[in-house]
Protein backbone atom coordinates (compact mmCIF):
# COMPACT_ATOMS: atom_id res chain seq x y z
CA UNK A 1 0.00 0.00 0.00
CA UNK A 2 2.77 2.26 0.99
CA UNK A 3 4.58 1.69 -2.07
CA UNK A 4 1.79 2.77 -4.19
CA UNK A 5 1.59 6.08 -2.53
CA UNK A 6 4.91 6.39 -2.91
CA UNK A 7 4.85 5.83 -7.21
CA UNK A 8 2.03 7.70 -7.11
CA UNK A 9 3.34 10.53 -5.48
CA UNK A 10 6.26 10.30 -8.16
CA UNK A 11 4.34 10.03 -10.47
CA UNK A 12 2.26 13.52 -9.34
CA UNK A 13 5.75 15.23 -8.78
CA UNK A 14 6.92 14.44 -12.50
CA UNK A 15 3.44 15.91 -13.80
CA UNK A 16 3.89 18.63 -11.72
CA UNK A 17 7.59 19.57 -12.35
CA UNK A 18 6.75 19.29 -16.66
CA UNK A 19 5.25 22.58 -16.34
CA UNK A 20 7.87 25.22 -16.42
CA UNK A 21 10.09 27.54 -18.46
CA UNK A 22 12.92 25.48 -19.44
CA UNK A 23 15.09 27.34 -21.65
CA UNK A 24 15.34 31.19 -22.19
CA UNK A 25 17.58 32.60 -25.22
CA UNK A 26 18.21 36.25 -25.49
CA UNK A 27 20.33 38.35 -28.22
CA UNK A 28 21.86 41.39 -26.89
CA UNK A 29 23.29 44.35 -28.45
CA UNK A 30 25.60 46.68 -26.77
CA UNK A 31 28.32 44.03 -24.93
CA UNK A 32 31.62 44.48 -24.14
CA UNK B 1 25.52 41.26 -17.04
CA UNK B 2 26.25 37.70 -16.40
CA UNK B 3 26.61 37.81 -12.72
CA UNK B 4 23.57 40.47 -12.84
CA UNK B 5 21.67 37.53 -14.63
CA UNK B 6 23.06 34.76 -12.32
CA UNK B 7 21.13 36.53 -9.42
CA UNK B 8 17.42 36.51 -10.47
CA UNK B 9 15.78 34.10 -8.93
CA UNK B 10 15.23 30.39 -10.99
CA UNK B 11 18.28 30.98 -12.79
CA UNK B 12 20.67 28.35 -12.50
CA UNK B 13 23.00 28.99 -15.34
CA UNK B 14 24.02 31.68 -17.57
CA UNK B 15 26.31 31.84 -21.09
CA UNK B 16 27.23 34.11 -22.59
CA UNK B 17 28.52 34.44 -26.42
CA UNK B 18 30.40 38.06 -26.83
CA UNK B 19 30.86 36.87 -30.71
CA UNK B 20 27.03 37.09 -31.51
CA UNK B 21 25.73 38.54 -28.73
CA UNK B 22 24.12 35.58 -27.81
CA UNK B 23 22.75 34.76 -23.84
CA UNK B 24 21.80 31.26 -22.99
CA UNK B 25 19.97 30.72 -19.87
CA UNK B 26 19.26 27.58 -17.74
CA UNK B 27 16.68 27.76 -15.47
CA UNK B 28 16.78 25.83 -12.23
CA UNK B 29 14.02 23.28 -11.78
CA UNK B 30 12.35 25.62 -8.97
CA UNK B 31 10.25 26.86 -11.74
CA UNK B 32 10.88 30.37 -10.43
CA UNK B 33 12.61 31.86 -13.57
CA UNK B 34 10.79 35.34 -14.67
CA UNK B 35 11.71 36.53 -18.10
CA UNK B 36 10.49 39.82 -17.56
CA UNK B 37 12.87 40.42 -14.73
CA UNK B 38 15.63 38.80 -16.96
CA UNK B 39 14.41 41.55 -19.18
CA UNK B 40 14.66 44.36 -16.50
CA UNK B 41 18.35 42.78 -14.94
CA UNK B 42 19.55 43.08 -18.51
CA UNK B 43 18.47 46.37 -19.33
CA UNK B 44 19.59 47.71 -15.67
CA UNK B 45 23.26 46.49 -16.89
CA UNK B 46 23.32 48.56 -19.42
CA UNK B 47 22.67 46.30 -22.61
CA UNK B 48 20.04 46.33 -25.12
CA UNK B 49 18.07 43.20 -25.93
CA UNK B 50 17.43 42.69 -29.34
CA UNK B 51 15.32 39.59 -28.77
CA UNK B 52 13.85 37.20 -26.15
CA UNK B 53 12.98 33.20 -26.88
CA UNK B 54 11.78 30.99 -24.72
CA UNK B 55 10.98 27.39 -24.80
CA UNK B 56 8.27 26.34 -22.18
CA UNK B 57 6.30 23.36 -21.29
CA UNK B 58 2.08 24.32 -19.93
CA UNK B 59 -1.16 23.91 -20.72
CA UNK B 60 -3.25 26.21 -23.18
CA UNK B 61 -6.00 28.30 -21.77
CA UNK B 62 -9.04 30.33 -23.19
CA UNK B 63 -10.00 33.64 -21.04
CA UNK B 64 -13.23 35.11 -21.48
CA UNK B 65 -12.63 37.32 -24.59
CA UNK B 66 -11.36 34.08 -26.49
CA UNK B 67 -7.58 35.04 -25.88
CA UNK B 68 -5.07 31.58 -25.62
CA UNK B 69 -2.95 31.94 -23.02
CA UNK B 70 0.20 29.47 -22.01
CA UNK B 71 -0.26 28.47 -18.44
CA UNK B 72 3.43 27.40 -17.43
CA UNK B 73 2.45 27.99 -13.38
CA UNK B 74 -0.90 28.89 -11.14
CA UNK B 75 0.90 32.40 -10.89
CA UNK B 76 2.74 32.68 -14.58
CA UNK B 77 1.13 32.73 -17.95
CA UNK B 78 2.19 34.07 -21.14
CA UNK B 79 -0.91 35.70 -23.56
CA UNK B 80 -0.26 34.58 -26.68
CA UNK B 81 0.09 36.52 -29.87
CA UNK B 82 -2.49 34.78 -32.53
CA UNK B 83 -1.11 33.60 -35.37
CA UNK B 84 -1.01 30.47 -37.98
CA UNK B 85 0.44 28.07 -34.92
CA UNK B 86 -1.18 29.33 -32.23
CA UNK B 87 -4.84 28.29 -34.16
CA UNK B 88 -3.81 25.07 -33.90
CA UNK B 89 -3.12 25.23 -29.69
CA UNK B 90 -7.14 25.78 -30.20
CA UNK B 91 -7.96 22.27 -29.72
CA UNK B 92 -6.40 21.68 -26.53
CA UNK B 93 -6.98 24.79 -25.07
CA UNK B 94 -8.80 23.90 -21.65
CA UNK B 95 -7.78 20.28 -21.42
CA UNK B 96 -4.85 18.59 -19.44
CA UNK B 97 -2.85 18.84 -22.02
CA UNK B 98 1.15 19.96 -21.80
CA UNK B 99 2.40 21.20 -24.71
CA UNK B 100 5.89 22.52 -24.58
CA UNK B 101 6.40 25.30 -26.97
CA UNK B 102 9.54 27.99 -28.71
CA UNK B 103 8.03 31.46 -28.50
CA UNK B 104 9.57 34.90 -28.68
CA UNK B 105 8.69 36.77 -25.88
CA UNK B 106 10.02 40.20 -26.83
CA UNK B 107 11.48 41.69 -29.88
CA UNK B 108 12.95 45.28 -29.99
CA UNK B 109 11.39 47.65 -32.78
CA UNK B 110 13.30 48.40 -35.75
CA UNK B 111 15.47 51.53 -35.89
CA UNK B 112 15.17 52.47 -32.51
CA UNK B 113 18.23 52.91 -30.40
CA UNK B 114 16.67 51.10 -26.82
CA UNK B 115 13.45 50.74 -25.61
CA UNK B 116 12.06 49.76 -22.39
CA UNK B 117 9.82 46.33 -23.58
CA UNK B 118 6.16 46.20 -23.15
CA UNK B 119 5.01 44.47 -19.93
CA UNK B 120 3.09 42.16 -19.64
CA UNK B 121 5.57 40.02 -22.47
CA UNK B 122 2.94 38.38 -24.76
CA UNK B 123 4.29 34.73 -26.41
CA UNK B 124 4.05 35.05 -30.87
CA UNK B 125 4.65 31.32 -31.35
CA UNK B 126 7.39 29.79 -33.08
CA UNK B 127 6.95 26.21 -32.83
CA UNK B 128 5.07 23.30 -30.51
CA UNK B 129 8.49 21.22 -30.24
CA UNK B 130 5.91 18.33 -27.98
CA UNK B 131 2.06 17.81 -27.03
CA UNK B 132 1.54 15.35 -24.09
Amino acid sequence: MNRKIFVLLVLLSTLVGQAQVKHVEMRVEGMT
Amino acid sequence: MKQHLGRQSGVQQVEVSLLNGKVDITPKNDGQIEPAQLLKATYDSGVSVAEMDITATGMIVKDTSGALSLLVKPNQAFVIVPNETSHMLEAVAGTETQVTIRGQLYQKPPGKKKVQPELPLKLTILGVQKQE
